[in-house]
């Protein structure tokens, strides 16, 4: 067997998966956004939908709530992380924190969502607690931080998950190696501040860059988090997208796939704007 | 590390190129046959039909105690008849339609996925329109003779015909709950009064957006209330409301409404997403009164502490919304003849006194018709010091305009009131 | 800074801090009725615990079980040898299927999943666990292969090498010299796919037409419904998995489980 067709028969089932689904599956949700009608109707070509979704007031809203839930999450999340990670490695006692971080990773962001509604919420425990502490006389007086207007409840459920990989990740990259830096930078006299940010943050904003571009690329598209603890109006681009995918009327449909490959469009180029930023992490990425 | 020195390989494009167009490609299918037809007339052949048959029935699945009603004893008589129910629930009645008109977009016309739907109002409209449903069946139905099939509510559904292709079931009304800790009864006496209230103490009410099926009935509550219920009737009866008419009573209504919004829930900046949320709110005391479809199942809540005591249910001075819900049938319903079964077990008499044992849901049978020990123990039915009777309720009861101006109301409200556009 | 008095305090906050939005749920889903303004529940129940004995929530875990365990093999068995190809050899385009193996992490499934759906009805796996199980591949592969290429990478070829000299057919080098070299990614592999499969929601909702219940939609309409206790009792039990699978694996795997951080809903 020639080697190229050894190679192309090893990658053809993980291509035919993506190829198939991925490219095929973007594709259409391109062609129907054009007014493509698979299997059977009749295909009307034109920009319509674009152009409805581009003037829909909704579609503004929503757009503005996406970028502003995912640009605050991805920053917290990588702020958050990497601090808790050098915390952690001050602290000592890695070990079995990076256990409970780990543990946290592997909740589903479906439980997380129930998780900080039930925190947040006007009758949510935090509001329970202050109410003991007497600082809030009646449910009334609670501030709204779920189905609020910023998204702070959509905001606190990615934050609270992404920071924990964030720092796992951090974690991770902070081996020995590091250490071995840090002490040659101290012995060359250098200060803390300046061995931190010297050496340091340096080591570490690459993998940190490359996770945050997984969690922009994640926080963008994600459907239950917003759907959940946000507002019926506005909501973020998926549910919007979802939501007119649903109706009832299937000449929304094409807005719906619209929706879809303006998602799809805003977090390829993030990933892509972020890559370029933090140079050269393509080929770490993989 | 060896790593062994390749040819270039290319396998790449080529293979993802044609993977992406096998997909397309193999789109140019025909469509299957046609679902042949199922003659009700013959209900013995029905039955024989239905043997073995699954029933997906399609319904909105918020309601635990109807959820359980239907598992245990509507499931139970299916399968004496030998027909299996799997009950899909759904959270919008709406998902059900679509997925029946993807279907038929995808050229499925026969061996389709949804066998019954809980619908009415605009998702029947909607499937009439795309010619979906199987028709003139429901007069053949063993236990349709317990329904009045000519009474209007029956007979039109939100003003469209209903000509066989759904079969009733139950029966909603609208009411009231309030906290009467929290407000007096003179508080509840007229929208007027209620509004009153909202602005004496702010947050303490709340619907939910339409088009949630209940925030749809609270927004209509308003507009009737600035209608009356004169205008209302005629234009049901009618052919619903002048262009005019509707305008008027809509500006008025949302201009109202947004004066008033200050004093609902979160300053009316927001509307919860469904009643399930709207009765989370209440039952936590974060509001103390909120509309309702459902008054029958309030008295169970009460019972389990779930809604305080003091929980009391009014008809506002407009009058209440009534409306009957049916079982409707996709004409490419794999199972349609154990659908058929199931929308006869569900007038089965009995079957609709145990709803409303279980469930607090009115029966949508006609109560002369059916045996008077029967009659008797519908009439001894006792929900609780917290709800009122079903003839209280629907005394002053008004009737559904057409689905297509519910439509535009839930759509209107949205932009103005939920929006805030001019 | 060596062990000054704080430490355990700062340990303690952070550990604290970590599992916090977890405790509300542990304590409404062993709650009786629970009404504002208590601090804690007046009651307790085992209502909600009882719930996870129903049928429903019995048939969902079966589904969920056989949904994720089908979706980590297939993804296992797919990216196995695409990994092998990324990481053992050097070809041209090499990039591209990189850069195509990662599209699925950045392209949104959702969106991919809504241009596919007539496809899914029209090919009869709509609303069957086979079409939810195909549909899952899209977010899983992309992992299952990218660890599994850099496995092969740190893989040292010349055991399989000397085998082959040895007279080893093909098959038994894979059985007896790579597999078992390979078996700390694989698991790791295998695990993670699976937690991506259990987690997932939207794409399940779509393909699975609310036909095929896994635990995550009987968990999503819970939240929805007014019934917080059955909504805790259910995430408990969605929860619990995951989590105790990755606090096992950290114990046995140590370097992959980083990987573990992009096991996402």
């Amino acid at each position: 067997m020639s080697p190229r067709l050894r190679i192309a028969l090893l990658l053809a089932p993980a291509l035919l998966v993506v190829g198939v689904f991925v490219v095929g599956g973007v594709l259409q949700a391109v062609l129907q956004s054009l007014g493509f009608a698979p299997v059977v109707g009749e295909s009307q070509w034109s920009l319509d939908a674009y152009r409805r979704v581009l003037a829909d007031p909704a579609v503004h809203a929503s757009l503005l709530l996406t970028a502003r839930v995912s640009l605050i999450s991805t920053a917290a999340a990588a702020v958050l992380g990497t601090a808790l990670a050098l915390l952690v490695r001050r602290l000592g006692g890695r070990r079995r924190l990076a256990v409970l971080f780990h543990g946290t990773l592997a909740v589903p962001h479906l439980v997380g969502a129930l998780a900080i509604g039930l925190l947040l919420a006007p009758s949510g425990l935090l509001s329970r607690a202050a109410y003991r502490l007497g600082l809030v006389d009646s449910v009334q007086d609670v501030p709204a931080l779920t189905q609020d207007a910023f998204g702070w409840g959509i905001i606190a459920e990615y934050t609270w998950k992404e920071t924990f990989f964030v720092a796992v990740v951090a974690l991770a990259a902070l081996g020995r190696r590091v250490s071995d830096l840090e002490d040659v930078a101290s012995t060359l006299g250098a200060s803390r501040w300046q061995r931190l940010r010297e050496v340091t943050l340096p080591v570490l904003a690459p993998p940190v860059a490359a996770a945050s571009v997984l969690v922009l690329a994640f926080v963008t598209a994600s459907y239950e988090v917003p759907r959940l603890l946000g507002r019926p109006y506005p909501t973020t681009l998926s549910v919007e997208a979802f939501q007119r995918y649903r109706d009832i009327d299937l000449t929304s449909r094409p807005e719906a796939m619209a929706l879809a490959v303006l998602v799809a469009l805003l977090t390829t180029l993030a990933a892509l704007a972020y890559l370029r930023l933090v140079g050269g992490l393509a080929r770490r990425s993989l | 590390m060896t790593r062994r020195a390749r040819r270039p390989a290319r396998p790449a494009l080529l293979t993802t190129a044609l993977a992406a167009t096998a997909l397309l490609a193999s789109a140019c299918g025909g469509a299957q046959d046609e679902a042949a037809a199922v003659d009700a007339s013959d209900w013995d052949a029905v039955l024989a039909e239905a043997q073995g048959q699954s029933v997906d029935w399609y319904m909105y699945g918020g309601d635990q105690r109807l959820n359980t009603f239907v598992d245990g004893e509507v499931a139970d008589r299916l399968a004496d008849l030998g027909v299996t129910l799997n009950q899909v629930k759904i959270t919008d009645t709406a998902e059900a339609v679509n997925k029946v008109l993807g279907e038929q977009q995808a050229g499925r016309t026969s061996g389709g996925s949804v066998d019954a739907i809980w619908v009415n109002g605009e998702n029947f409209a909607t499937g009439v329109q795309a010619d979906l449903w199987a028709c003139g069946w429901t007069a053949d139905l063993p236990n349709a003779e317990h329904v009045d099939l000519d009474d209007p509510a029956v007979a039109t559904d939100f003003g469209v015909p209903v000509e066989g292709c759904e079969a009733a079931w139950q029966q909603a009304s609208s009411a009231l709950v309030y906290d009467s800790a929290v407000l007096d009864e003179a508080d509840v006496e007229s929208v007027e009064s209620l509004l009153a209230w909202t602005a004496r103490e702010p947050g303490r009410f709340t619907h939910p957006a339409p088009p949630d099926f209940t925030g749809s009935m609270a927004v209509r509550t308003f507009l009737y209330d600035t209608l009356g219920a004169e205008t209302v009737t005629a234009a049901a009866e009618g052919g619903g409301l002048d262009d005019d008419v509707y305008e008027e009573a809509r500006d008025e209504t949302f201009d109202r409404l947004l004066d008033a919004s200050d004093g609902f829930w979160r300053g009316g900046e927001t509307y919860p997403v469904s009643q399930e949320e709207v009765e989370k709110l209440y039952a936590d005391g974060e509001i103390s009164a909120f509309l309702t479809y459902g008054p029958g199942a309030v008295g169970s809540l009460v019972e389990d502490g779930v809604f305080p005591e003091s929980t009391r249910e009014t008809v506002l001075s407009v009058g209440n919304i009534s409306n009957v819900s049916f079982v409707g049938v996709p004409a490419n319903a794999e199972d349609r003849a154990g659908a058929m079964v199931l929308a006869d077990v569900l007038q089965d008499p009995e079957v609709q006194l145990g709803l409303y044992e279980a469930t607090g849901i009115f029966p949508v049978i006609d109560l002369d018709t059916v045996e008077p020990a029967l009659a008797e123990r519908f009439a001894a039915v006792d929900a609780g010091p917290s709800v009122l009777s079903p003839e209280e309720l629907t005394a002053d009861a008004l009737p559904e305009l057409d689905s297509a101006t519910l439509a535009r109301i839930e759509d209107d409200w949205r932009a103005r009131v939920l929006r805030g556009e001019g | 800074m060596k062990h000054s008095p704080w430490r355990g305090a700062a340990v303690a906050v952070v550990a604290v801090v970590t599992v916090l939005p977890m405790l509300p749920v542990v304590l409404w889903a062993v709650a009786g009725a629970w009404r504002y303004p208590a601090l804690l529940p007046p009651e307790l129940s085992t209502r909600g615990l009882r719930l996870l004995l129903g049928d429903g929530v019995l048939a969902a875990l079966g589904t969920s079980v056989l949904v994720s365990t089908s979706v980590a093999l297939l993804a296992c068995l797919v990216g196995l040898p695409a990994g092998r190809a990324l990481g053992l050899h050097r070809f041209r385009g090499r990039r591209l299927v990189q850069f195509l193996l990662l599209a699925p992490i950045i392209v949104p499934p959702l969106a991919v999943t809504l241009g596919l759906q007539v496809f899914f009805i029209r090919y009869g796996l709509a609303d069957t666990v086979a079409g939810v199980v195909l549909v899952q591949l899209v977010p899983t592969v992309p992992y299952a292969a990218s660890l599994l290429a850099a496995a092969h990478a740190d893989l040292d070829t010349d055991h399989e090498q000397a085998a082959r000299v040895l007279g080893a057919g093909p098959v038994a080098t894979l059985r007896h010299v790579s597999l078992p070299l390979l078996r700390p990614a694989l698991v790791t592999a295998f695990l993670l796919t699976f937690l991506i499969s259990w987690s997932e929601y939207v794409l399940t909702l779509l393909v699975g037409g609310g036909r095929v219940t896994t635990l995550p939609l009987l968990l999503f309409s819970a939240i929805e419904s007014s019934d917080r206790t059955a909504a805790a009792a259910l995430g408990l039990l969605v929860v619990a998995p995951p989590v105790l699978l990755v606090l096992a694996l950290t114990r046995v795997a140590g370097r992959d489980v980083a990987w573990m951080g992009v096991s996402r809903a």
